[in-house]
């Protein structure tokens, strides 16, 4: 909408077009869908409610069941019942060696990515499996909201990279999704709780789900809630608590878990069933230690290889296999409050979010670590989606009291020569951020810059996470450190980052937006959508018409009503052009070509600008003129 | 790795990142080193609200673009102005003194932090943290007090003396990321 400051004649066209949104909570153990609907988000129930566990069960005959249906095939099917994906996604055979000893299933793949075979022969990747959970989520909305969703923000950890990301995003898009947004979920959280409670100040979210461990400090003040550092583990949670808890148990049985499989050697069924069913029990004991002091860990002897196995398990017990766990989270707390330069007294709470914080032994740990009792008033696994909701609505122009300032949580830089990182952006730098910095030539006669853009904190290129090459050709020959070359790095509210090089002395430049390698492209996920049996390629065209309509008759709505309210700021020119555009809008609008609507929306967008930086400067002005002044007067001489 | 002679990889940085353009007057600010911070963060969340690209989601994209530039402008000043050495040395930017990348000291002003650094290496190489403890909250002290010497200057408009304060701070606060980075590892 042309300048969207409220102004009280416009408040009915935004409701008349106020587009079908939702936030998802994409989790390692469950997902959820919520909604906002008047002014309070809520979440969006359904068969066994709110929560779709993420598990997706591959028959041999193609089918595919998602949550609990899925999740009942666990134990009979391991190794095609696919659980905790979240933990493989944007991830290499590398990065995963670790997860890989007690997964039931099997990991195909190289370092950029990895696979599952399962049955029917049949090869998915984790962006396909979240797919299918996005998929039955985006079904229980629409069912629930009586038609197609328009828009999502997906939450992800905040200390997801790059790669990560992108493999979210693309899990969105294969799902028919348009993805607004990827939202960290503490910051969801804390959207969520400074909304619901009036929160104010300055707040800690620790966020301990399946498979991901964030925390991040916020400030919340008067609408606006500002990320001030950003931190955590992308590969620990609650998940790796049953595994310790199962090994340590038939450990002292002495039956070994994992350690039995060999590097390429496919897992033995029995064994297979052994992780399977062990983990699952764990994860049973650790639920039931929530309310009970002891539980039972117990295991039929057909499992075991003959031999039942029943073990008392106290708090204490727990506390102590917990503990490597919980001091790894302890460490990423200190470094971000040191971050943050803040310490733990002048915080006004701890957040608790996640499934995994509902376990009092991680509750003590916190409530220790931090000097104060948590808050969980809201259900902790709830509470992302609902924040994720709120942030939908906002981008669908409908809330407009609430600004997210986010950060980047990981540092991007490039590589020198003899591979040390140079950092353009430090991590916890708010967004939307831009860096430039200028570089000299290394050898005599060097034609051209390789330029490889890197995520990570560590000094050297071969230790952080590689997002792009390109290669700035074309610099005429000179001596060495006379060639000078000018780096710019742009990151937009989204996260995604922009790479422009400049060599100075000829003006000659390169660019390219980032998309790390390991995503798919655009032509791959076009094609995935055409070929799975719920999008044809026709329903494509005919979505992609509709979104295009909606999005011409907003434009054109608010531009009408920008040229009437501010008819004195238009100068003739800049009207004419846009009334012209308005037309070959609207006659593109007649027509059913897609391309030609947002060729035509592009041209609009074009002929309006000058208008609309000077409506944007007049309101900037009246806004703060009379504040800045008297601000000003105060702070000098101080 | 590429052969050198045709295609390679950048070296050093020549310059340090450029100061954001004028940025007391985007937060509405006097330019001036003593700033109170908590006004500082006001203006920042009042301008945000207006110019945040998330309010212009669905806007034209001429606006999401507008908005998009303030907002990273905006950000940029923000984070030059809120901490007193970036703020300094953009203020010293502006005056036209600038600090180059291998600017140096005279020995005697820099024999005390090169002292310190050899007990630094000792005490990590020891892994004794106590120590490093120690050195740390020592050397914080005389971060405060270099600070106190770039305001001095400032309010004296002498920019000699907080050239000099800079360029020593850039020491002390790789000394100090070096204590953190010890204390890290426990």
């Amino acid at each position: 909408m042309l300048l969207q400051i409220a102004e009280p004649g416009q408040s009915k066209v935004k409701e008349a077009c106020k587009p079908r949104v939702v936030g998802i909570d994409l989790g390692t153990t469950n997902s959820l869908v919520a909604h906002v609907a008047d002014e309070a988000p809520a979440v969006i129930s359904g068969e066994g409610g709110p929560l779709v566990p993420s598990v997706v069960h591959y028959q041999s005959d193609g089918g595919v069941l998602v949550g609990r249906r899925a999740q009942a095939k666990a134990l009979e099917a391991p190794r095609d019942t696919l659980a905790s994906v979240k933990r493989l996604i944007g991830r290499g055979a590398k990065d995963l060696a670790s997860v890989r000893a007690l997964l039931p299933y099997e990991l195909e793949g190289d370092d950029r990515a990895v696979t599952m075979r399962v049955a029917g022969n049949r090869t998915v990747s984790p962006i396909e499996v979240s797919a299918e959970v996005l998929r039955e989520l985006k079904a229980r909305a629409e069912a629930s909201l009586g038609g197609p969703i328009e828009g999502v923000v997906i939450t992800v950890p905040a200390y997801f990279d790059d790669a990560q990301r992108q493999a979210t995003r693309d899990a969105g898009r294969l799902a028919g999704l348009e993805v607004m947004r990827l939202l960290a979920e503490p910051t969801a959280a804390a959207l969520a709780y400074g909304l619901d409670r009036g929160t104010a100040g300055t707040y800690a979210v620790f966020d301990l789900g399946g498979g991901t461990f964030d925390i991040s400090i916020l400030k919340l003040v008067d609408g606006v809630f500002e990320v001030k550092a950003t931190g955590g583990d992308s590969a620990l949670g609650g998940d790796d608590l049953d595994r310790s808890l199962a090994t340590a148990i038939l450990g002292e049985a002495g039956i070994p878990l994992a350690a039995t499989r060999t590097d390429e050697a496919t897992l033995a069924a029995a064994q297979r069933r052994l992780i399977a069913s062990a983990v699952a029990e764990a994860r049973r004991v650790k639920e039931a230690l929530t309310d009970a002091p002891e539980a039972t860990f117990s295991l039929a002897s057909d499992l075991t290889g003959g031999r039942t196995i029943a073990r008392k398990v106290t708090r204490a017990d727990l506390t102590a296999w917990a503990q490597p766990l919980l001091d790894r989270t302890g460490k990423a707390c200190r470094r971000v409050l040191k971050d943050a330069e803040l310490t733990r007294d002048v915080l006004d709470g701890v957040i608790l979010v996640g499934g995994s914080t509902r376990s009092p032994v991680v509750r003590d740990y916190v409530a220790e670590l931090f000097g104060k009792t948590p808050l969980s008033d809201l259900d902790p696994e709830q509470v992302v989606a609902l924040g994720a909701a709120v942030q939908a609505d906002v981008l669908a122009g409908g809330r407009r009291d609430v600004t997210l300032l986010d950060v980047v949580p990981l540092s991007l830089g490039i590589e020198m020569m003899g591979g040390v990182v140079e950092k353009l952006i430090h991590r916890n730098t708010t967004i939307p951020t831009g860096a430039t910095q200028t570089f000299t030539t290394y050898a005599d006669n060097q034609t051209g810059f390789d330029i490889h853009v890197l995520q990570g904190e560590r000094e050297t290129a071969d230790t952080c996470r590689s997002l792009a090459r390109f290669t700035l050709k074309g610099v005429p020959p000179m001596i060495a450190g006379m060639g000078r070359v000018e780096i710019t790095f742009l990151v937009d509210a989204d996260g995604l980052l922009k790479v422009m090089a400049k060599e100075l002395t000829t003006g000659k430049e390169a660019s390219i937006e980032v998309k790390p390698t390991y995503g798919l492209s655009d032509e791959e996920v076009e094609q995935m959508l055409i070929d799975s049996f719920e999008y044809a390629e026709e329903d494509l065209v005919k979505r992609n018409l509709a979104v295009e309509r909606i999005e011409a008759d907003r434009i054109l709505a608010a531009t009408r009503q920008a040229f009437v309210t501010d008819s004195q700021l238009l100068d003739a020119e800049v009207r004419a052009a846009g009334e012209a555009a308005m037309e070959k809008l609207e006659a593109a609008v007649a027509g059913d070509d897609y391309l030609a609507i947002r060729h035509a929306i592009e041209g609009l967008d074009h002929a309006t600008k000058p208008f609309a930086q000077i409506r944007m400067n007049r309101a900037i002005a009246a806004q703060f003129q009379g504040v800045a002044l008297e601000e000003a007067a105060r702070k000098v001489g101080a | 790795m590429a052969s050198p002679s045709i295609s390679d990889r950048p070296e050093r940085p020549a310059s340090a990142r450029p100061p954001a353009a004028d940025a007391f007057a985007l937060l509405g600010l006097t330019p001036a080193f003593d700033v109170d911070v908590a006004a500082l963060e006001k203006a920042f969340f009042e301008r945000s609200k207006e110019v945040h690209p998330d309010r212009f989601a669905s806007a034209p994209a001429a606006e999401r673009v507008v908005a998009l530039s303030r907002s990273r402008a905006l950000n940029d000043a923000y984070q030059v102005l809120k901490k007193p050495i970036s703020r300094a040395e953009y203020l010293l930017a502006q005056a036209g003194v600038t600090i180059g990348d291998n600017e140096r000291l005279d020995p005697a002003a820099l024999m005390p932090i090169l002292e310190e650094r050899e007990l630094l290496a000792d005490a990590i190489g020891a892994k004794h943290l106590a120590e490093v403890g120690r050195l740390q909250a020592a050397m914080q002290a005389t971060r405060a007090r270099e600070l106190e010497r770039v305001r001095d200057g400032f309010a004296r408009g002498d920019l000699a003396v907080v050239k000099h304060a800079l360029i020593l701070l850039r020491y002390v606060e790789r000394y100090l990321e070096a204590c953190d980075a010890a204390l890290d590892e426990e």
